[in-house]
């Protein structure tokens, strides 16, 4: 495939993941101050804006231009964005930040996996440099979710987070707009949801066997739609740039 | 929780120097948290993360009674000064 100027359909597929990352790093980032003790507020924010850094790269990708990602992030319409339901959601209490961030990062790097062997050169350094990161980003999640399940207290606060949150992550991993164009074009070599068993392993070889109910939810709405919280979410990511939206930053 | 102290490296010869210290409840979890609460913005290339507890630390006054020896302390200010009236009087010959 040549670079300069990507179909369609593949921008599409490339947008949903770019928004998660987005979205998922602003979600992070908002830790900062009022997480449990000061070391974890400052590494949770971090991890965030690691995957600020890699939505960045992928918007870059999309629009040709890094000088043109700000005035995409801020003045698209709700209806623009595809992220999925779990990244746009307002977990506000700890124990569900920190399940959305343990399961998301164990999806994550299977994710960045499918672009190891992309016919995109870009791809190709771009997901070697997340998957980079994306190893302490799992070790961080996985020391700190292994700590906490040893505490009863902490244990079943997480067990009951993780039942809210598999579901969603259930339709992070569901099809993807542009997903058969990706695949045919040799952008990325399989379907996302093919490593969703992997995903799933992980998760019951770190908490125990779960309802399989909780894996096949179906109770889920398209990329194409803003889940509710997507409104407050997309007002604290705008409230500086309201300010003055002709600002040159 | 238990107490850390972080130590960075930066490449090359540069030695390992005290970059502040860190709360964490496990080993492993106080060299992720030091990785990202002191090396995030490429601050160093080796890190060391110590438990407090196993430091040795030297009682007071240990090491007081080098405080007053002003004999030991030559900065090779009066050898050169030395050398240098040296060289100038051999070029003066």
């Amino acid at each position: 495939m040549i670079k300069s100027v990507l179909p369609s359909e593949i921008k599409e597929y490339l947008l949903a993941f770019a928004d998660d990352e987005h979205l998922m790093g602003q979600q992070h980032t908002e830790w900062i101050g009022i997480a449990p003790f000061l070391e974890e507020d400052m590494a949770f924010a971090s991890i965030g804006q690691d995957e600020l850094g890699h939505a960045s790269m992928l918007y870059a990708l999309i629009l040709e231009d890094s000088s043109k990602i700000d005035a995409f992030i801020f003045n698209r319409k709700p209806e623009e964005w595809r992220s999925c339901q779990l990244v746009e959601s307002n977990h506000r209490n700890w124990e569900e930040a920190l399940i959305r961030h343990w399961c998301y990062d164990m999806a994550e790097d299977l994710r960045w996996e499918l672009f190891r062997e992309s016919s995109l050169p870009e791809l190709v350094s771009i997901s070697e440099r997340a998957l980079k990161e994306e190893k302490y980003h799992r070790q961080h999640a996985d020391a700190l979710v292994e700590t906490l399940l040893t505490v009863p207290a902490s244990q079943s606060r997480l067990m009951k987070a993780l039942e809210e949150i598999v579901p969603e992550v259930v339709e992070l991993f569901s099809s993807i707009p542009g997903e058969t164009e990706a695949i045919s074009s040799g952008l990325v070599s399989g379907k996302y949801c093919d490593v969703f068993s992997t995903w799933r392993s992980r998760v019951e070889n770190r908490f125990g066997a779960l309802d399989s109910k909780l894996f096949t939810t179906s109770d889920h709405q398209s990329r194409t739609k803003r889940h509710s919280d997507f409104g407050p979410l997309y007002g604290r990511i705008r409230e500086v740039f309201l300010l003055d939206p002709k600002a040159v930053w | 929780m238990r107490i850390y102290e972080v130590f960075l490296k930066a490449d090359g010869k540069e030695e390992f120097r005290h970059a502040g210290s860190i709360e964490a409840p496990t080993d492993e979890l106080a060299l992720v948290l030091a990785r990202e609460n002191y090396a995030r913005r490429a601050e160093g290339t080796h890190m060391w993360v110590v438990d407090r507890e196993n430091i040795c630390v030297s009682e007071d006054g240990f090491i007081d009674a080098n405080l007053n020896k002003s004999h030991r302390h030559n900065d090779g200010e009066r050898v050169a000064k030395w050398r240098k009236s040296q060289r100038n009087k051999k070029s003066d010959d």
